[in-house]
């Protein structure tokens, strides 16, 4: 094949005649590149965001994580009261239930004392019948 | 009885101090520097005060409303006492007039005394010092290495009683008296309190126990072991109960000491408590912020078949338990005091007094008070009492006043059951600033009884009651001293010696029957019933048969006697309890009996039920009413046979003066006897009545006197003093021996000639002295 002259300028031809610097080959590939680099750029551009979505949806993660580690640790402190609580009412029912045995008590000798006395009254009655 | 509890608001800091200025009305400090008022009728709370910033309130106490005597319509200024050392007066409206540096360090409590003259602060120096009302000081009564926590003042207002860690000291305000100090509890004491109308005094400390002390210090109770440490304590101002708060607890103690209710509110620790002047509401102030008011409700009276409850405040429920029936009873105020005896009910509300018939419990008798606060209902079967801040009143059950008996120097704030006593004719109220004195009134007019002389005993009087039944000449007065010996006397016969006799010994709590003048009392570990203690005038060596004992020990320790109704006693016992005892019902029919003077029936009764005590009850009765026939078959029955011969002798008696003054011989009165011998002219007589009782210098006056018999004195004591060997040592029976001859025959002439006469006489007046022989 003979030599272009321009090919040896470096001037070249393209399908459409216009006249290039580079070589058509070259400047196909050049070409590719770019749109290859931008399809990169694209690409990367999706992956921070799916990233930064995925990153936030971690960090509520972890607050909910650390909400429910409060509410878990207040519970377990509640809990704990519960039973000192608990152990307050108990003495204070405890307390209550000493008065009114104490009245139950007072209550039992009242009652023991009435007896006693219809027991009296009962005796006074047949004693009287019967001397009459 | 219990308690109801309200609390009220929250306020954001520990409440420190509250006080009552009117029975509705409370003001309350807080650490947030603020002083409240509560008006309890609007249910309004106002601010009063507001407070500097740098001052932390720890006591208040309003002025009381006495002020030397005079009356004021409420409480006018208050003391305020504050952590830097200082104490303030400020008056109603919340204006500081005037604060005054007492102490280094807080002033931790200051008391304004009972007629308001002086003013008493205690400081975390341990110093004690008084100021007059207008904040000058007067002196430092004392000064300690701790500090002084609480104080009261004595009832008289002459004593004050402070705490010194775990010791209370009480201090006279004279300085040369004794100091009296003592170990009272186990942890630092950190409240007490004095009543002035029982002058018990209450103490709670850190060891978590209440103890009631008498003014000498003696221990009379002492609660088991709190949970929390006892924070506050207060008297009620009648004395009847107590208040003791703690940690969430707040308790309603009798003056024994025994708790009525406990309520475990939720408030923090209760540091003060105040009662509201008529001893009806209570009000606490609480660690966390809040203040709690509370009443005393549920309290219940008893009498017969009838049985009434302080259902709320304002309501009472009556239940007749013989058939069960129910009433309710309303009022328009507060209740505040009430009493169930003789068949009827008295009310007193804050503004008007209440008369219920217990046949009637519809249709009530109201009438307006002067005064609201009543502070003690005593009733009688005619009429009843009532004492108020102002004097002391007697109504009758139609709603009239029958009389305002005073004296001078009257202190009515201080009366209780044990220091008034009234029957259907007599009022005895005893004097507070001397113990030993009974003043004695007749119900009717009001005006003192007799000659207008008190009754004084020679021993500080505790407790008295007056006899209910039977004439009002014959009233008599039943006394507990100090030494807790029984006295009876009557009430109309003060001006004569030697009447007034002890019946009992170491007896702790009496009461006379409702029905009948039989008393009944507890006496060392025996429960007595005097069923007529009357005997003891008539005849004294009848007594120990006259009353009947039986073993107390159902009773327990320090029982108390409430009431003794128809045949039935009922008694408190030391721990609460109420124990019944029933007493025989005879001596009431006998009493009956012995009153309208159906001697046969009498006789009939008592050989019925075949008792000794009845038959000497008999013997007695009878003879006080001279009723000799009846009276001989009594001592009989008892095996007197002595004094069967006197009475026959009595019988035998020409005239009815003589046989008179014999009856009162009977009974041991000499000086009678022969003055009613001297008035009817029988000096004779009179004359022997003292030779047979070998009292020869006043025989032998009397025959000087009357120149007569001379010679039968002198020859009696001859024959006397040969008879025991003896030499005449009588400087006048030697100067009369020496004018006077005794010659035996003449003087039995002259004796019977005495007696003749005194026959002859009898003889014109045979009519009489049948009928009063009969």
């Amino acid at each position: 094949m003979a030599k272009d002259p321009l090919n040896e300028a470096g001037l070249h031809f393209d399908e459409l005649n216009k006249l290039r610097v580079l070589e058509p080959e070259v400047a196909q590939k050049t070409t590719e590149l770019k749109e290859e680099c931008k399809d990169f750029v694209d690409k990367i551009g999706q992956f921070q965001k799916i990233v930064g979505g995925l990153i936030e949806l971690v960090d509520e993660l972890a607050k909910e994580a650390e909400t429910e580690k409060m509410k878990a640790i207040g519970a377990r402190n509640l809990l704990k009261s519960v039973a000192k609580q608990r152990e307050a009412q108990q003495q204070q029912l405890q307390a209550l239930i000493a008065e009114k045995q104490m009245q139950l008590e007072r209550y039992r000798i009242e009652y023991e004392a009435l007896s006693k006395v219809e027991a009296e009254q009962n005796e006074f009655i047949d004693q009287f019948i019967l001397q009459k | 009885m219990s308690d109801e509890l309200r609390t009220k608001l929250i306020k954001l800091k520990l409440v420190s101090c509250v006080g009552w200025t009117t029975s509705d009305e409370l003001y309350s400090c807080s650490e947030d520097h603020q002083i409240l008022r509560w008006n309890l009728q609007t249910s309004e709370t106002s601010l009063a005060v507001k407070l500097p910033e740098d001052l932390f309130p720890i006591d208040l106490h309003w002025l009381p409303k006495t002020v030397a005597g005079k009356k004021q319509a409420q409480a006018e200024i208050f003391v305020l006492t504050s952590t830097d050392g200082k104490f303030h007066l400020a008056s109603k409206m919340g204006r500081i007039e005037k604060s005054v540096e007492a102490h280094k360090g807080a002033v931790l409590a200051g008391r304004w005394n009972y007629d308001g003259t002086a003013l008493i602060t205690a400081g975390e120096d341990g110093q004690i010092k008084i100021w007059s009302k207008s904040g000058m000081l007067r002196s430092t009564l004392a000064q300690q290495g701790s500090p002084v926590y609480s104080v009261a003042w004595g009832p008289d207002s002459d004593k004050v009683l402070y705490t010194s860690g775990r010791e209370l000291i009480i201090k006279p305000l004279q300085p040369s008296a004794k100091v009296l100090q003592w170990k009272a509890h186990d942890g630092i004491i950190v409240k007490v309190d004095w009543n002035s109308v029982n002058d018990l005094i209450l103490s709670g400390g850190e060891d978590c126990k209440y103890k009631v002390w008498d003014s000498y210090g003696r221990l009379l109770y002492t609660s088991s072991s709190h949970d929390y440490p006892v924070t506050s304590v207060a008297w009620s101002p009648d004395g009847e109960v107590f208040a003791i708060g703690s940690f969430n607890t707040l308790r309603l103690c009798d003056k024994t000491g025994w708790s009525y209710a406990l309520e475990k509110p939720n408030t923090g620790s209760l540091f003060s408590l105040a009662w509201s002047a008529d001893g009806t509401q209570l009000a606490g102030a609480c660690g966390n912020g809040h203040v709690i008011f509370s009443h005393v409700v549920e309290q219940r009276w008893e009498w017969r078949g009838f049985e009434i409850t302080l259902t709320k405040r304002r309501t009472m429920q009556v239940r007749n338990v013989v058939n069960d029936a129910v009433d309710i009873l309303e009022f328009r105020d507060r209740v505040i005091k009430a009493s169930l005896a003789h068949g009827h009910l008295v009310v007193t509300t804050s503004l008007q007094c209440y008369v219920y018939n217990a046949k009637n419990w519809n249709t009530p008798l109201i009438f307006d008070l002067k005064e609201g606060s009543v502070s003690l209902i005593v009733q009688a079967e005619k009429h009843f009492l009532l004492v108020d801040g102002a004097g002391v009143y007697v109504f009758s059950y139609e709603g009239r006043l029958i009389s305002t008996p005073r004296y001078p120097g009257m202190r009515t704030d201080i009366l209780n059951a044990q220091s008034v006593s009234l029957s259907n004719d007599t009022i005895a109220v005893r004097d507070k600033s001397d113990e030993k004195v009974v003043f004695l009134f007749d119900a009717l007019t009001g005006k003192a009884l007799g000659d207008g002389k008190p009754l004084t005993h020679k021993m500080e009087v505790l407790e008295m009651a007056l006899d209910q039944c039977g004439p009002s000449s014959e009233r008599k007065i039943a006394v507990i001293d100090k030494n807790r010996d029984l006295y009876l006397t009557s009430v109309h016969r003060l001006n004569k010696e030697n009447n007034i006799c002890k019946i009992g010994a170491m007896v702790h709590t009496m009461q006379w029957n409702d029905t009948a003048n039989i008393l009944c009392g507890i006496q060392d570990n025996q429960f007595t019933v005097w069923h007529y203690p009357s005997a003891v005038f008539t005849d004294k060596d009848l007594l120990p048969k006259t009353f009947c004992t039986k073993d107390a020990s159902e009773f327990s320790h320090e029982p108390h006697i409430l009431n003794y109704v128809g045949t039935q006693v009922t008694v408190r016992r030391g721990d609460g309890s109420l124990v019944y005892s029933s007493v025989s019902p005879y001596p009431t029919l006998l009493h009956e009996y012995s009153a309208s003077s159906r001697w046969e029936d009498a006789l009939r009764l008592c050989r019925f039920a075949k008792d000794q005590s009845l038959w000497a009850c008999l013997a007695a009765m009878a003879m006080s009413s001279r009723e000799l026939t009846t009276a001989e078959v009594a001592y009989a029955a008892i095996g007197e046979v002595d004094k069967v011969q006197y009475i026959n002798f009595i019988k035998d008696l020409p005239s009815k003066e003589s046989s008179a003054a014999h009856i009162l011989l009977f009974s041991g009165h000499v000086q009678e006897a022969e003055a009613v011998l001297l008035q009817a002219g029988l000096v004779y007589q009179a004359i022997q009545v003292h030779i047979n009782l070998y009292n020869w210098d006043r025989a032998l006056e009397l025959a000087v006197k009357h120149k007569t018999h001379v010679d039968t004195v002198l020859g009696y004591r001859l024959k006397f003093l040969q008879d025991f060997g003896k030499e005449e040592t009588n400087k006048r029976f030697v100067q009369y021996a020496e004018g006077v001859e005794v010659d035996w025959e003449k003087i039995q002439a002259k004796v019977e000639m005495e007696l003749a006469k005194e026959r002859e006489k009898a003889a014109s007046s045979v009519r009489s002295s049948v009928a009063y022989k009969r």
